[in-house]
């Protein structure tokens, strides 16, 4: 029985190959993106889950409620951490300390740095101390976590221990130098950190060496805070985390001073929460929103729904020719039931084989995968997750394809069946048919409106004007020691000696960027204003580097301390102050500073990305915390330049590595996982209208069939070719308005939500859905129009005849 | 082992009740070879599948071995019908995709015989109709003739007691019609086959013990 369905299913694909094609390249095409979504969507849910206490461990987030609205940091004050500890003695409390920048010198036995390995690690420098390898579990290649206990000890991951000492097995007890200042030993060594975690640890300081030390700001004081310190605790499973909440809002009274007291507690987040979390973010080299992950989720349902709908559309329109097979079938006894697992077990076959070309295709497009969201690692295609993935896929592909035509064609009436009685309309499944084209085309309306949205976006963000001049501006990382402090003068010098550099300024930022420095402030010898300052420290040429505008006044001169503030347009406005003109000569302080006098105002300038509104912003000098080197280059020979800056940095500062990057590039990561989504959009909608087009064309080609006799007697009886072409493409295009119809206002809608991520955006015009409808029509038209027109030319009097 | 008493069958169309058969009375024995003759739209091939209980009535009384079709249950009545029943075509209405061998296989797979009965059965039937050489080839590779006989073979496999035949020559030429019928005779005569046929020439009819003349729907009485 089995054998003999299995036979007539395939000798029925192969005789109709065209249709097959055309189903097995849609259910393929749509399986392969479902299984890669998939594997994307899992791996970004793996993050840390290999931690075996993932489900316990907490993250300790310090949040501020203020007039402009509430604000989340990821860390907390030093001295908390010995608090946490003595209050909560039923949790276990780890800490860690994050240090970006640090430069790692690796010292040959002698205790000489040697010239060539000198480091940055990208991801950061950590300061622990043994606790918290109590809450968060790593395999030690040798060590523990008790070496963490004593200062001037460092643990490296064996791939840093590799690349420091050649050999991590000869690292132990060998020495490097952080930051140019304090020596570490190497005492243990920990297994590389998995790719998919947000904790990408290479080397591990002891906390106690931190604590000793000024360069990284210890402090026993509560009133400030760095997101670089961290306290994570592991909560024993009867420890509810509600509870911590609870007595965490009652410690925050008690060690909070003055205001801070009643506006900053702190409450714990999951671990789960840490890779999606936009708010508060992570250490990571990437976070996602959990909303992205869900679009995409949607959108591989919609493409496998998709290529579903061609299928049940194809083979019902089939069914008219399978009829007789299934009359006889019933005159030779068989009931319904077994018509109807013989006509499932056929979309089965063909399911299978389109599994397999999707495997194929899906191994293709993995190594690319990763280059698309930038992942560290490879995904993997055949794990056992993704293999019980793809195979309950197909289950559900087979089902949610195959159940309606198996059920019209096992209805069917012998009598009726065996005298060719049944036809399109017979079946009942031309509107049901309606109905899904204009589903499927709704799909990629949407899918298309989404993209040209997202990219028109990207376009905006790309190309809007930030209040300055970014372009071939080439930033440098320094270290802010006295010894450089003590260079800096000479360094301007020499870069601005060569005619390709136009200017240089020495900042703590360029004027756009990811972390900003805020502070309280007072204008006008009034009290302190109520809202965050957001500071940026430069030398005198910043304004000249980044080509600021300024609206009243001027810069200051050359000086390493603060001699006068310059404020933007928007700190103006917030005070009231009535025009850039008034402000100049007002009195201003931050922090308790003396009171200095306004000199200038500026043009307003983006201060963070434009996801966020710009800020009320200040600029003075404060050489003690300039970090960065802003190089303004002629365009005209980028490469030269950099390497000349390059040597010159290296005769300057031979002690630390030479860090560099073009500033719209920085600006343009700001933006990474919405370029990363609009691309991801842009493939799949792609896929989705082929899949459509497929579909359309596998339907008129049958349509052109059903109605050879009606374009015979029309051609008899003296119709055009072009009219004829206008009977098949006239219902199409109907179905398409009436998708359009469906599809514009649920996409304005999504990408209207998109767009609010964005303080600055671009707003959805009509051109956008006319492009949409547009581009469906021509591709409707473009793959009806083949069929279209042969049936139109064909010879009526062979058409005729067949009757 | 067929009794008809008081048929009528009937559709609406259009407000209008057009009577498709009217009042059949008919008792056909097991054994007989019964030949319906009648012109086109008389109500022969309705008949035929009413018969073969392809097809419902409206009216009237239906005994096939003596129980009542009216009566069975859907799946009761495809268990008699596939025991007992086997279908000859005018258009043969043999499955494409499956080759001469597997056409006749067929019912089998509907009977639940084992795959070595199965096997036993068919070369069997084939060695009989001389189609061992043809069993590979797929229907389209026949001729008419064959193909009818291809039907024929596989409405006998099962090894029916009533063989219902609609117009089963109609497309074949007069020495190939001729092969049919006697072939049927010989059906008729050596098992015991009961045979209904329909069939518009009176040469063919003639090979029946018995003709039923059919004219709008109605018997006529000769």
């Amino acid at each position: 029985m089995f054998k003999n369905y299995f036979k007539t299913a395939l000798r029925n694909l192969n005789r109709h190959k065209g249709y097959t094609l055309i189903n097995v390249l849609g259910l393929a095409v749509g399986m392969a993106s479902c299984l890669l979504i998939f594997m994307v969507v899992r791996y970004e849910n793996s993050y840390d889950k290999f931690q075996p206490n993932f489900n316990n461990i907490y993250h300790v987030i310090t949040q501020d409620k203020s007039e402009d609205g509430e604000s989340y940091t990821p860390g907390v004050p030093y001295p908390a951490l010995e608090a946490l500890r003595q209050d909560l003695p039923q949790v276990k409390t780890g800490a860690l300390f994050c240090n970006f920048g640090c430069q790692m010198a690796v010292l040959d036995p002698s205790g000489k740095a040697i010239q060539s390995k000198k480091f940055v690690e990208e991801q950061g420098t950590f300061f622990m101390d043994p606790e918290f390898f109590e809450v968060f579990t790593y395999t030690w290649l040798s060590g523990s976590p008790k070496v963490l206990a004593k200062p001037n000890a460092i643990v490296l991951t064996r791939s840093t221990a590799n690349r420091y000492f050649g050999d991590w097995k000869q690292a132990i007890g060998r020495s490097v130098k952080m930051d140019n200042d304090m020596v570490y030993t190497v005492e243990g060594i920990l297994e590389d950190v998995p790719a998919n975690s947000d904790y990408q640890i290479t080397a591990v300081a002891s906390f106690a060496t931190l604590k000793n030390n000024q360069l990284y700001g210890y402090t026993t004081d509560w009133g400030s805070t760095t997101s670089n310190f961290q306290v994570y605790m592991l909560l024993p499973s009867a420890v509810k985390a509600e509870a911590i909440d609870q007595q965490l809002k009652a410690l925050a009274k008690k060690y909070y001073k003055n205001e801070d007291a009643n506006k900053r507690v702190n409450f714990l987040r999951p671990l789960s929460e840490n890779h999606f979390d936009e708010q508060v973010g992570n250490l990571g080299n990437h976070s996602t929103s959990r909303s992205s992950l869900t679009t995409l989720s949607l959108i591989a349902f919609l493409i496998i729904l998709m290529a579903c709908i061609n299928f049940v559309n194809l083979s019902t329109a089939q069914a008219v020719g399978r009829s007789k097979e299934v009359g006889v079938r019933k005159v030779l006894g068989s009931n319904r039931l077994q018509l109807f697992w013989q006509m499932l077990g056929e979309t089965k076959v063909l399911v299978v084989i389109s599994s397999i070309l999707a495997i194929f295709l899906a191994w293709l497009a993995t190594p690319y995968i990763k280059h698309v969201i930038s992942l560290q690692e490879d995904l993997h295609l055949f794990t056992v997750q993704t293999l019980v993935f793809f195979l309950l896929t197909m289950i559900t592909v087979t089902l949610l394809a195959g159940i309606y035509p198996a059920m019209i064609l096992s209805g069917f009436k012998p009598v009726l069946a065996l005298k060719n009685r049944i036809n399109s309309s017979t079946i009942g499944g031309l509107s049901l048919r309606r109905v899904l084209v204009v589903l499927q085309f709704s799909i990629s309306q949407l899918l298309i409106i989404g993209t040209i949205v997202a990219i028109a976006q990207m376009d905006f963000v790309r190309h809007a004007d930030l209040g300055f001049n970014k372009d071939a501006t080439l930033v440098l990382d320094m270290n802010n020691d006295s010894i450089t402090r003590k260079k800096l003068a000479a360094f301007k010098q020499d870069l601005l000696s060569d005619a390709e550099v136009k200017q240089v300024s020495f900042c703590n930022d360029p004027p756009s960027s990811n972390s900003n420095w805020g502070t309280n402030f007072a204008y006008n010898n009034q009290p302190d204003e109520n809202f965050t300052l957001y500071m940026k420290y430069a030398d005198e040429s910043y304004f000249e580097t980044f080509g600021l505008k300024f609206l009243a006044g001027q810069g200051y001169a050359k000086s390493d301390t603060c001699t006068g503030y310059v404020i933007n347009d928007c700190l103006r406005k917030k005070l009231h102050i009535k025009s850039p003109e008034d402000a100049i000569g007002k009195n201003f302080r931050t922090g308790g500073n003396p009171w200095k006098k306004i000199i200038g105002v500026v043009k307003d300038f983006n201060t963070n990305s434009l996801r966020e509104t710009i800020r009320p912003t200040g600029i003075v000098s404060l050489k003690k915390v300039y970090y960065r080197a802003a190089i303004k280059l002629s365009s005209s020979n980028i490469i030269r330049s950099q390497e000349v800056i390059q040597q010159k940095w290296n005769r300057y500062f031979p002690e630390y590595v030479y860090n560099a990057t073009f500033l719209d590039k920085t600006i343009e990561e700001f933006y990474q996982q919405e370029s990363q989504m609009a691309l991801l959009y842009k493939i799949f909608a792609g896929l989705a209208i082929f899949i459509s087009c497929l579909g359309l064309y596998g339907l008129i080609s049958f349509m052109a069939v059903q109605k050879t006799k009606e374009v015979g007697i029309r051609k008899v009886l003296g119709a055009k070719v072009s009219s004829i072409v206008f009977l098949f493409s006239k219902e199409f295009t109907l179905l398409i308005l009436i998708a359009f119809v469906i599809a514009a206002p649920l996409a304005w809608y999504f990408m209207n939500s998109w767009l609010e991520n964005f303080a600055f955006r671009i707003h959805i015009g009509f051109g956008v859905f006319a492009i949409a409808i547009l581009s469906s029509i021509i591709i409707a038209w473009l793959s009806v129009g083949y069929k279209a027109i042969r049936a139109a030319f064909a010879n009526p009097v062979k058409s005729l005849r067949t009757e | 082992m067929i009794e008809l008493k008081n048929i009528f069958k009937w559709v609406n169309q259009g407000g209008n009740r057009i009577f498709l058969l009217k009042d059949i009375d008919l008792t056909i024995n097991e054994g007989e070879f019964v030949s319906i003759m009648g012109p086109s739209g008389s109500g022969k091939s309705t008949l035929l599948n009413l018969i073969g209980m392809l097809d419902g009535f409206d009216e009237g009384e239906y005994n096939f071995m003596g129980q009542s079709v009216k009566n069975l249950k859907e799946k009761q009545r495809s268990e008699i019908y596939k025991q007992n029943v086997g279908f000859v075509f005018q258009a043969y209405h043999l499955i494409d995709e499956l080759t001469v061998y597997e056409n006749i296989e067929t019912p089998l797979l509907y009977k639940d015989f084992k795959s070595s009965e199965r096997k036993a059965m068919v070369s069997d039937i084939l060695d009989r109709f001389n189609f061992v050489g043809k069993k590979d080839l797929f229907p389209n590779q026949l001729s008419g003739g064959q193909q009818q006989l291809v039907g024929i073979a596989r409405a006998l496999i099962s090894r029916p007691k009533l063989i219902l035949a609609d117009e089963p020559t109609g497309n074949l030429n007069s020495k190939q019609g001729e092969e049919i019928m006697e072939l049927f005779t010989k059906l008729n005569a050596d098992e015991g086959v009961t045979i209904v046929q329909v069939t518009h020439s009176e040469k063919n009819a003639a090979y029946g013990s018995r003709v039923i003349h059919l004219l709008d729907g109605r018997m006529e009485n000769k």
